[in-house]
């Protein structure tokens, strides 16, 4: 293979059930919006390439389903993420309360090996709605959440008009990129004059 | 271990030879150092507590015909015995359809895929397709895998149609077959568990400390490369029947030929090398013979060093291989636990005097007439009892297999494996007509992948003697404690007579066994 050294990025998606999860991972992998709303069953995944400062990764992007019911689900599908998208919808003030639970859930779930720098983004979804009008959470209430938070990045988006939803996706990957930390792989050698030879332990099979 | 000198435990030195046909799939030969106790009682009883409770399995209690076994009738579909682009040589280059992914038509048409993924669904191996563009996929098997795991139980096996799903969990590591073969669950299950074993020969499992610390952990970057190994093991599932009785093969040598090369590498088996292995070039082989499967398969170059794990030897730690070429099919691998010890192996007399000991004794001459000549021969089955031999080289009457066209041995007897228990080793014939192309072959050898698994069902075993009849063969098929015999004969061959071919064939095994057996160094059981 030409090029083998690419980076793999595991992006999970959480938010409310309602707010444009599925409509905005649809805008930016297949640039397509539709009105009529299908809940997400467990997760859907899908996978972009971008190129990047050179670099090609693969995002590896999982959008959840925002049902309460599915939440037990978490552990295993937060495993390993490289970074979370929590997104709320700004016209419903419930979805943005809950920003701080679907953080704390994922936090306690995933358990990342830093959790005070882990990379999240947030996104403020529906900006389109009603011209604006039916809008309830203000902007600054959003970044003022996001600083206290250790300054989340904060993008305003609308997934039926493809607003910010590139340039979101962009600083996802780019964060998730910076938390990258090179696993050091270093593997024993066999030491043939200890009589205490491990044999084979824990090896199941 | 292979054989073993010095302390009990202090000292894992060891020797050995094997030795690989490369134009007919089943040949490896294995010396030892150590003394067979008694060339004529049969090997299998030999070394492992034989305190007469094992009575030597002789012709004269040999199988019966059994009423109640009946005739069943398997099923025995065209079972994708040409899978696409399967041929020969394709397969070695590494990683085939590379452009593919899941939403590609020709992808979902694959009759075998096989998959290796973290527990956080990030892919790591795909036999087809481009692992991140299965990124995807990937992530909906381990949501699967989770989804179960989570409520505290496990996936084994999904059934969908014609396909079969199936899963095996190794801590970290997921490992995802998904075929419409119709090879039984028991035997891809195999196939995972080699496929992971081929994965820590490279890796070893310090891997699993890296994901302990960082579940977002990327292995396939250090996997780099090794695309090949894996597809030729994969390949060899349908191709060598080690991979599913695990067992290895000998190369037929005489007896005393067999002893000089053992005795040459013992003198070997010091100064740092742990195992000393001669092999063909032929990468079909194998160790614990799960190991050294997984070896043969990695040995690519002509001349190497390099680090690798044996699975089931120590699946945590590396030992270093040196791999030495001696002439175009026959290979010398020594394993050190130095990784100093490259220059030192290649520089230094041992190397050297190996070569020259060997071809001296004429051990490199025996070793290439017994690869022209290839193994056993149906049509030599000696099918008067009174006419038989003990050995296979009498009056060097043996002919180059070029130049045989063989018909098929007596009864109807097309081919056959004979695998002894105690020594963890196998004979088969040489193939000869009608089975004689990869994919009648490659049929074949499903076929004796289902007796296997169906005569090793927990569920339901143990079981004695098999024998079936389908379009393609009468298959027979008896385990005893010393031994497996597997046997395909013409499908209107009479089941008596087959029977009778049958115990001829135990018989003819036992009394040439000194030539296609390694004796005296019973077991890899570490």
């Amino acid at each position: 293979m030409a090029s083998r050294r690419r980076t793999l990025l595991k992006v999970i998606i959480l938010g409310d059930s309602g707010v444009g999860k599925t409509s905005l991972m649809n805008q930016y992998v297949n640039k397509k919006f539709s009105p009529q709303y299908k809940a997400t069953i467990g997760a859907d995944f899908l996978t972009k390439e971008v190129q990047s400062d050179d670099r090609l990764f693969t995002l590896q992007i999982w959008d959840t389903a925002g049902q309460e019911r599915f939440q037990s689900l978490g552990v295993a599908f937060y495993r390993g993420a490289d970074c979370c998208v929590l997104v709320y919808d700004v016209n419903v003030q419930k979805s943005f309360d809950n920003l701080n639970n679907w953080r704390e859930e994922f936090l306690i779930q995933a358990s990342p090996s830093d959790p005070e720098n882990f990379p999240f983004v947030v996104l403020g979804n529906k900006v389109d709605v009603d011209g604006g009008n039916s809008r309830v959470v203000s902007e600054k209430k959003a970044r003022a959440w996001c600083a206290s938070k250790g300054n989340i990045p904060y993008f305003e988006t609308s997934a039926k008009d493809g607003i910010n939803v590139e340039e979101a996706f962009e600083v996802i990957a780019k964060n998730a990129l910076k938390n990258e930390e090179e696993e050091i792989y270093l593997p024993d050698t066999i030491d043939v004059g200890n009589t205490s030879q491990p044999r084979a332990s824990g090896c199941d099979c | 271990m292979l054989t073993e000198t010095g302390g009990e435990s202090s000292n894992m030195k060891a020797s050995g030879v094997w030795m690989n046909n490369n134009n007919n799939n089943n040949n490896i030969e294995v010396e030892g150092e150590r003394e067979v106790e008694s060339p004529s009682s049969s090997g299998y009883v030999g070394e492992r507590g034989s305190s007469g409770s094992v009575s030597s399995a002789s012709g004269t209690d040999g199988i019966r015909e059994v009423r109640d076994d009946g005739d069943a009738v398997v099923d025995d579909d065209d079972d994708g015995v040409n899978l696409v682009g399967d041929s020969q040589g394709e397969w070695i280059r590494g990683k085939r359809h590379a452009d593919e992914d899941d939403a590609s038509t020709s992808w979902r048409k694959r009759k075998k895929h096989f998959f290796i993924l973290s527990h956080s669904g990030k892919p790591i191996y795909s036999r087809y397709g481009d692992e991140h563009k299965l990124a995807g996929f990937s992530a909906t098997l381990q949501a699967i895998i989770s989804f179960v795991e989570n409520g505290g139980d496990r996936v084994k096996l999904v059934r969908a149609g014609k396909h079969q799903v199936i899963f095996l969990v190794k801590g970290p590591i997921y490992l995802v077959c998904i075929s419409c073969t119709e090879e039984p669950y028991e035997s891809l299950r195999g196939q995972l568990e080699l496929l992971y074993g081929q994965m820590i020969l490279i890796l070893t499992r310090s891997v699993d400390r890296c994901f302990e610390k960082n579940p977002k952990f990327d292995m396939t970057p250090l996997l780099g490369g090794t695309d090949a190994v894996f597809s030729s093991l994969i390949h060899s599932f349908s191709q060598n029947p080690a991979t599913f009785l695990h067992a290895y093969t000998c190369l037929p040598l005489a007896y005393a030929t067999r002893q000089a090369a053992g005795a040459i590498l013992q003198d070997v088996a010091d100064t740092g090398v742990v195992f000393a292995i001669l092999m063909c070039k032929d990468k079909k082989a194998s160790l614990h013979p799960d190991d050294m499967l997984l070896l043969a398969n990695f040995v690519m170059t002509s001349e190497s060093f390099s680090p690798i794990c044996l699975p089931r030897y120590n699946p945590m730690a590396f030992l270093y291989a040196y791999v030495h070429y001696l002439d175009v099919d026959t290979y010398l691998i020594l394993l050190t636990a130095s990784s100093q010890a490259f220059f030192h192996l290649k520089e230094c007399r041992q190397v050297i005097r190996i070569e020259s000991v060997l071809s001296k004794s004429n051990v490199l001459n025996e070793v290439q007439r017994s690869l022209s000549e290839g193994g056993l021969r149906i049509d030599d089955l000696p099918v008067d009892p009174s006419a038989r031999s003990g050995s296979l080289f009498h009056l060097n009457q043996r002919r180059p297999s070029e130049s045989v066209v063989a018909i098929g041995g007596p009864a109807g007897l097309l081919h056959f494996i004979y695998r002894s228990i105690y020594l963890d080793q196998y004979v088969s014939s040489e193939f000869a007509s009608p089975i004689s192309t990869p994919s009648q072959q490659k049929r074949l050898y499903r076929a004796y992948q289902r007796l296997y698994a169906s005569m090793h069902d927990r569920g339901v075993g143990p079981h004695k003697t098999q024998y079936r009849r389908d379009e393609n063969y009468v298959l027979l098929c008896w385990v005893t404690q010393d031994f497996e015999l597997y046997a395909a004969f013409d499908p209107l061959a009479d089941k008596g007579v087959a029977i009778r071919i049958c115990n001829r064939v135990c018989q003819w095994v036992k009394d040439v066994e000194t030539e296609i057996f390694l004796l005296g160094a019973s077991s890899f059981s570490w």
